[in-house]
């Protein structure tokens, strides 16, 4: 479904993101790339749907490869799920899902925020489906909790029925429960549709619970292509260099923590 | 970030914290900066006559406390002032110059009464000064000068709200092509960015000086002025909040292959809306004290009005136009307050 041909990438201030990356990622499955922030997962997505042009190699979805005259086809076909939502806060849940179905409504419709019957229709089965009720439609995006606002993204990005999803580390800010949840959801929903899901995730236990396969990135190369079951801490070393901690911040923020309350630090 | 940093230290790139410094706010270089500034206001200032304006203030402080006994500026006041005391609210017009009279239907509060006038007739062949008295009816109405004024005050406010009204729509197409991640190519850019300052450069007295000439008198000139001003204005501040607004949910869309129109509409707009409805409210509020004044220039209104009667040195009716306009002015604030604090 989604094939990476020798993929590189450096952008124009000299940071080189990928070198050359190549895999394929089958229809129908749940696909994560793990590897700590800067590593290169974000622009193997951004690649997917054109948001980043590779400088070297060949992206092609569903058989089509990228280029400027198939894009606008290419993105019908992917959907993208956002860390930070990326949601109209101030418009209505039922706004923000219909919004994910726009290429498809009439210019001076969509300006008159008309949406066609369908695509109303459509929001509603959506909305219930990952779990929301009537109720919520109408509320504002930023009045919801952030689990229901990523279920409401989830929801937009089903409006077009995508063959990919593609999840910009789409938990980054739920609470572990939730995030968990959310995962199943979409897991379930991607196995109902046989969408292909390309994920990003720092979380090694989750990743596990949920991949069908996991690829570790690290300096913008493949280091490890294994399913979750073969993944031990030896290989999860060649991403986060002292694995016990994975994600790599936690340290850093458990350091800064310990600083900010250790006595000599706090004044009186 | 502590382990890094004791590499960059190994590295000889960084100083321990004892060796660090933060300098004190002002030096050498803000005492230069006051000097010239310095030097700079007292040649300005002997320009635009400062000196003179403090001599004028100082000696009509002193006449107001009894140290001088006489002071240009405390006088002129004087004279203004009761010139323009008591405010002329009534209105008296001579029957005889009003076509059809009827008596039955009168206008409200008025009332028709007979007066004596009196006239001064040189004879010209005696030269002989002789007073004559004549009566006349009038048509004497307590309010009538002051409905006129009122009247005159929707006429202003009417030209703001169309004014208003017209330079939002000049000004959404203006904000599309001059904000910098919306407009097609740089020329475009360029060319919206340039009308848009032309716009905000022509002050609205001056375009409503020519719209004069070529409308006439009367509201449309001042409609025109105030909403190309204003769409100057707006489409400045709305290309700018379209260019700061949060790009994620405009990624989102993006990324879907919405059209840079629709993300727009729907990415953009729901998140600059409520600065969008301050900003109409604050040209709208600015729109109608400049309207007040566009009439001087005979675009209607009640600056029209007043610049009659200052001509006419009737500061009494002038005195009753300017508590009209403060009051309007200060009616509108209140009621501009409420409405945002609803919106957002």
């Amino acid at each position: 479904m989604i094939r990476f041909d020798k993929i590189s990438k450096s952008y124009p201030d000299g940071t080189t993101a990928l070198r050359d990356i190549s895999f394929e990622v089958p229809k129908g499955q749940f696909c994560v790339l793990l590897g700590h922030s800067g590593a290169g997962k974000s622009t193997i997505l951004r690649l997917i749907n054109g948001l980043v042009e590779p400088s070297d190699g060949d992206v092609s979805v569903d058989g089509t490869k990228i280029a400027p005259q198939t894009l606008q086809t290419v993105r019908r076909k992917v959907a993208m799920i956002h860390q930070e939502f990326n949601l109209s806060g101030r418009s209505s849940v039922a706004t923000n899902v219909m919004t994910g179905a726009l290429p498809d409504v009439p210019v001076l419709m969509s300006l008159l925020g008309w949406f066609p019957a369908a695509i109303r229709k459509k929001c509603c089965e959506l909305v219930e489906l990952v779990g929301l009720r009537e109720e919520h439609l109408k509320r504002r995006a930023s009045a919801l909790s952030g689990g229901q606002q990523q279920r409401v993204g989830i929801a937009r990005s089903l409006m077009l029925d995508p063959l990919v999803i593609l999840a910009d580390e789409p938990i980054a800010s739920l609470d572990p429960s939730t995030s968990r949840e959310v995962l199943g959801h979409l897991r379930k929903i991607a196995r109902e549709r046989d969408c292909t899901i390309l994920c990003c995730l720092h979380q090694v236990e989750l990743a596990k619970e949920f991949a069908d396969r996991i690829v570790g990135i690290e300096g913008g190369r493949v280091v490890f292509d294994l399913v979750p079951k073969d993944v031990d801490d030896k290989t999860l070393r060649l991403i986060y260099k002292n694995y016990d901690d994975p994600a790599g911040e936690k340290t850093l923020m458990e350091a800064n923590v310990d600083k900010a309350l250790s006595p000599a630090i706090i004044p009186g | 970030m502590s382990v890094e940093n004791e590499m960059k230290r190994a590295a000889g790139k960084e100083r321990p914290s004892s060796a660090w410094e933060i300098s004190p706010p002002y030096g050498t270089k803000t005492v230069l900066v006051v000097i010239v500034v310095a030097i700079f206001m007292y040649f300005s200032g002997k320009n635009s006559e400062i000196d003179r304006m403090f001599y004028l203030l100082g000696e009509a402080a002193g006449n107001v406390v009894g140290l001088n006994e006489s002071s240009q500026v405390v006088n002129g006041t004087q004279t203004i002032a009761n010139a323009m005391f008591p405010l002329q609210f009534s209105e008296v017009t001579e029957v005889s110059r009003i076509e059809n009279f009827d008596p039955e239907d009168l206008p409200m509060f008025a009332r028709v009464e007979t007066q004596e006038a009196t006239t001064t007739v040189v004879d010209p062949a005696t030269l002989a000064i002789s007073k004559t008295v004549t009566e006349r009816t009038v048509v004497y109405n307590p309010v009538g000068y002051l409905f006129h004024v009122v009247d005159k005050m929707i006429e202003t406010i009417e030209i703001a709200i169309w004014a208003t009204f017209f330079s939002i729509i000049i000004s959404i197409p203006l904000a599309y092509y001059s904000s910098a991640n919306y407009t097609p190519n740089r020329i475009v850019y360029g060319f919206a960015r340039g009308i848009v300052s032309l716009f905000r450069a022509i002050p609205e007295l001056i375009s409503a000086m020519f719209l004069v000439l070529a409308f006439g008198f009367g509201p449309i000139a001042g409609i025109l002025a105030l909403a190309f001003h204003s769409a100057g204005f707006l489409g400045k501040f709305y290309a700018e909040d379209i260019e700061n607004a949060d790009k994620g949910p405009q990624e989102a869309l993006r990324a879907v292959g919405v059209s840079k129109v629709k993300t727009l509409r729907y990415a953009v707009l729901p998140q600059v809306l409520p600065q969008y409805v301050a900003y109409n409210m604050y040209i709208l509020d600015r729109n109608v004290r400049m309207a007040t004044v566009i009439g001087i220039v005979g675009a209607g209104g009640i600056g029209q009005e007043l610049k009659g009667r200052y001509d006419m040195f009737e500061y009494g009716h002038v005195a009753t136009i300017l508590v009209m306009i403060f009051i309007t002015v200060f009616a509108l604030d209140q009621i501009a307050g409420r409405i945002r604090s609803k919106l957002i």
